[in-house]
């Protein structure tokens, strides 16, 4: 009796909690949108579905089966479907993270320690391909190497050789493979960055002392100190590279070069729904290795390589000597290369009337201010009087800026509970939870939320084919990214400050608006912005959620693509390259003059 | 103004005891400084009395309001205790100027704009800050930080000031002034003041009382010079005072009454108290040194000398027994030199070596 009055106590003391209230709100609703759409794409997978009936005779919708799961594993379909896609995944995902490693550990020594003139503005370029929809970079390649062998307008390469590209070149392993890399290699770079830069040159310094030389120090003790972050580097990339729809889908769809990605996309276009979902699972779990992984091996590790920073650090820059013009010019000419160059290309290819013929009286700016046109690209207007991309362009701002507001609000949310209360069990549930979409490959988060939001679900609508479906996708896919900055905002706030207003009888609500949020508002909005760009540039996730009612920039042009309207959908990915651009120079620029007075310490 | 009445209060983080039955009044108008070393559980009674911590156990009364009671469970939020406090960062609001960091407090009472402008204008006036009004707590001084936090406090005009280690933050100098300014204030008030340090000058110099406290329990309850004098137990004898006591484990060789020894020194302590096994307390300046002479000779030595301003101390050796004595500045001492030692014995306290307690004195 009296242990039960007691637990009645602490139960009304903790439900007159607001924050308690919250958490609990919280995690149900986050269940809601990320456990539960993962049981139901598991679900569906082992059950008959209603279209399963023309696969077999044996299908009762609703019954359990493995059907799909060995239609997909073990039958004559399985190589097709699932393990040469397999094997490209892993084949394009290895030889590009290896080129983006080399490229960008290269490219960080560069930027980092030696003295290489131009740093100040090689980095931005050098970061650009990461900016930029992976999906432009796939289309630059594609104007160049296009082959009419495959089918379609020869591509620049033709152009100016007047041979046709040999075909491993134009689609397959090695084309997408390089530009996954072109894609990714900054990704690579930023994070080797962050650890040569904490790299206290006194280690080599005294290592210079007891008499090794320059390549015995790079040997034993700076690449011993920087490998776990080249590890972490290395499996984050690969686990991103498996998850890329978009880009292996332009580049190796027209010779029927899948990965798992891509077959996912495809077989839905067949209706092989519950097929499409176990492939999504596969994905999945890859993903889920490569994060266990870095986790276990690479986390532990990397603890103990921990520099310490603080008193007496420095960081010496090496003389790269003659050297060093040459260098400066061969790292310049890259950043072009990847950085300008696609950019550029597709401008160029967006200026032309007749694709694929590279000649001067062939320009022309009908694909950007023209009107509708009969004989050219099947009527379709110019991008400023197309109504199908003018209502894309709003679709997209709205998207944008919808999601990345409210994914930043609930993430400061989540922050706030998890680091105000550290000790408490649903707490850490809640920030687990929160991080989860980050596990998931996007376009199989977009199958889960097609199988789950197809139908009615209790109390919510089907919400398929609905701008709020992919609003809501699009926050809990920055969850994890929001949450982690709106922790590091939070952690700066001192905990005595929100007790000093506390005391003064300021209630939560009071507090969170008064104290917390203009607290946290830099750090937030910067998150925002992140989160704004992001989903802008994002397709992967969203493509199998879009209905033309629901068009956004990137599915507009992937829809000019694959219908071989090379100008159009040139320009609209150029457009969202454009705007993603302009949000990072914002980004950069608010870094840059950031509320000083918010950020100096307390004595 | 009111007093503050805490009775059997208990607070545990998991096996952790931080506080353990602490019963504790403290008298209207009361400056009463919370003493102890870090851990000993001062923070936490300060943040019970304050309602940013819940205690598991026990009463806190502050006037005639029932604020806390776990029988009755009863909890008031920390808004509605009529209380201030001065946090030990400061906790300013970094992104409002010091005035309004000061207003923050009167809107939430909703106070009328002009009655609230008027004790913004008094409490700005009486600190010095009135110049510094619109400026942001980043462009401002350790020291005037301090006083905005001392400023946030007053301007509210609680009956009860909660001061968690409000000057540790400050150099020797500055801290030394804002002791003098921190007393006047409470006393221009008349609030009732509860004050965290670890630091004994600070408590022996503003305290009307000093608790001292170990491991959640309170040790002692006292006026600062009674503390200094009469140290209840041995951890509070070795606690307050710099340099430290004396403390001499002591025997009392058979039929000697108020003879006690431990082997290297032999000492008349005055009086008989009951237990044979006793602790000496002698602060270093109720020792007395002299050189020996060739008839009175002594096997205690000068191990080294420390000069300090107007006095010296100096360590005194004699075979396991170290000793600490204060002396004035124009003794010269050569290292190695052997002194004698005598004791005030009026001043010396006497412990029970098994319990560590103070053993009273007869009267007369």
């Amino acid at each position: 009796m009296e242990t039960l009055l007691i637990r009645s106590d602490f139960l009304t003391k903790t439900l007159k909690d607001p924050v308690n209230l919250l958490l609990i709100a919280l995690l149900t609703v986050l269940s809601y949108l990320i456990l539960w759409p993962f049981f139901e794409l598991i679900l569906q997978t082992i059950t008959w579905g209603d279209g399963d009936r023309r696969l077999s005779r044996a299908a009762i919708p609703g019954e359990h089966t493995w059907f799909h799961w060995l239609q997909v594993t073990a039958s004559p379909l399985s190589s097709k479907i699932l393990y040469e896609p397999l094997i490209n995944t892993l084949k394009t995902g290895l030889i590009s993270t290896v080129l983006a490693l080399l490229a960008g550990g290269m490219l960080a020594w560069c930027v980092v320690r030696s003295d290489i003139p131009g740093k100040n503005w090689l980095q931005p370029i050098l970061t650009l391909p990461y900016i930029v929809p992976s999906f432009a970079i796939a289309l630059a390649w594609e104007s160049l190497f296009r082959s009419p062998k495959v089918g379609g307008q020869p591509g620049l390469y033709q152009a100016l050789f007047d041979l046709s590209p040999p075909e491993w070149l134009s689609y397959g392993t090695f084309p997408i493979s390089v530009t996954l890399a072109i894609h990714y290699f900054p990704f690579a770079y930023l994070l080797v960055c962050g650890a040569l830069a904490t790299i206290d040159s006194q280690m080599e310094e005294s290592a210079l002392i007891s008499g090794a030389s320059r390549m015995m120090i790079l040997r034993r003790v700076t690449f011993p100190v920087v490998a776990p972050a080249f590890a972490a580097a290395f499996i984050l990339t690969f686990g991103k590279t498996i998850g890329q729809f978009a880009l292996p889908f332009l580049l190796g769809a027209p010779t029927q070069f899948h990965t798992v990605a891509t077959m996912v996309y495809a077989t839905l276009a067949l209706g092989l729904d519950s097929m499409a979902y176990v492939l999504a699972i596969v994905l999945i779990v890859m993903s889920l290795m490569a994060i266990w992984l870095s986790n276990r091996y690479v986390g532990k590790k990397s603890g103990r390589f921990e520099t310490i920073s603080g008193k007496g650090f420095r960081n010496r820059q090496v003389s790269l000597g003659s050297w060093r013009w040459p260098i400066f010019l061969g790292v310049a000419l890259f950043a072009f290369v990847v950085g300008i160059l696609p950019l550029l290309l597709l401008g160029y290819q967006s200026l032309m009337l007749f694709d694929g013929f590279f000649d001067l009286s062939n320009f022309t700016l009908h694909f950007w201010i023209g009107e509708s046109d009969p004989e050219i690209a099947m009527g379709e207007p110019g991008v400023l009087h197309n109504h199908n991309i003018v209502g894309a362009v709003w679709n997209t701002l709205e998207l944008a800026f919808l999601s990345a507001v409210i994914a930043s609000l609930i993430g400061l949310l989540i922050a706030y509970i998890v680091v105000r209360k550290p000790n408490n069990h649903l707490a850490k549930l809640l920030d687990q939870v929160s991080f989860i979409p980050f596990l998931f490959p996007s376009i199989a988060f977009g199958a889960m939320y097609l199988t789950m939001f197809a139908e009615p679900n209790g109390p919510i609508p089907a919400l398929y084919g609905t701008f709020t479906l992919l609003v809501l996708i699009s926050v809990v896919n920055r969850l994890p990214y929001s949450v982690k900055t709106g922790v590091t905002a939070i952690t700066q706030i001192g905990k005595e400050l929100e007790e000093a207003a506390e005391v003064a009888g300021a209630s939560w609500r009071h507090r969170f608006q008064k104290i917390v949020i203009p607290l946290a508002s830099s750090g937030a909005l910067t998150g925002m912005m992140v989160s704004f760009v992001g989903v802008m540039r994002e397709l992967s996730l969203i493509i199998l959620l879009i209905t033309p009612s629901t068009r956004v920039l990137m599915s507009v042009g992937f829809n000019y693509a694959e219908e071989g309207l090379t100008q159009l959908s040139h320009a609209l990915v150029l457009i969202v390259a454009v705007l993603t651009i302009i949000g990072e120079l914002i980004l950069w620029w608010a870094g840059k003059s950031k509320f000083v007075r918010l950020r100096e310490k307390e004595t | 103004m009111s007093n503050i009445k805490i009775q059997k209060l208990t607070k545990r983080y998991g096996d952790m005891l931080a506080l353990n039955d602490v019963s504790l009044t403290i008298e209207s108008g009361e400056f009463l400084i919370l003493l102890g070393p870090s851990g000993c559980g001062k923070t936490t009674l300060l943040r019970c009395i304050a309602g940013l911590e819940t205690p598991d156990e026990g009463q806190i009364i502050i006037g005639d309001k029932v604020v806390f009671c776990s029988e009755k469970n009863i909890f008031i939020s920390p808004g509605e205790r009529n209380l201030g406090m001065v946090f030990q960062s400061y906790a300013l609001w970094p992104h409002m100027t010091v005035r309004e960091n000061m207003k923050f407090g009167l809107d939430v009472m909703k106070m009328p704009v002009q009655q609230a402008d008027k004790r913004l204008a008094k409490v700005l006036t009486d600190l010095g800050m009135s110049e510094l009004q619109d400026r942001y707590p980043s462009e401002l001084s350790g020291g005037q930080q301090q006083r905005v936090a001392l400023g946030r406090l007053l301007a509210a005009e609680p009956a009860v000031f909660l001061m968690d280690e409000p000057l540790s933050n400050l150099d020797a100098r500055l801290r030394m002034d804002m002791r003098v300014e921190l007393k006047k204030f409470q006393a221009s008030t008349g609030s009732t003041t509860v004050y965290v340090t670890h630091d004994q000058t600070e408590a022996m110099t503003m305290a009307t009382r000093v608790v001292v406290m170990k491991n959640g329990n309170i040790q002692q309850v006292s006026p600062p010079t009674q503390l200094y004098k009469n140290p209840q137990n041995t951890f509070v004898a070795d606690f307050i005072g710099m340099p430290r006591i004396n403390l001499l484990s002591a025997k009392r060789p058979k039929g000697a009454g108020s003879v006690f020894t431990n082997g290297d020194i032999e000492l008349d302590i005055g009086w008989c108290p009951d237990q044979n096994e006793i602790i000496i307390g002698a602060r270093p300046e109720d020792l007395a040194i002299c050189k020996a002479t060739k008839h009175k000779s002594s096997n205690f030595a000068v191990s080294s000398v420390l000069p300090n301003g107007p006095e010296v101390i100096v360590q005194l050796i004699g075979g396991s027994t170290s000793l600490l004595a204060r002396v004035n500045h124009d003794v010269n001492l050569q290292q190695g030199e052997l002194m004698e030692i005598s004791f005030d014995k009026k001043a010396l306290n006497i412990y029970d070596a098994e319990t560590g307690q103070l053993i009273n004195r007869p009267e007369g």
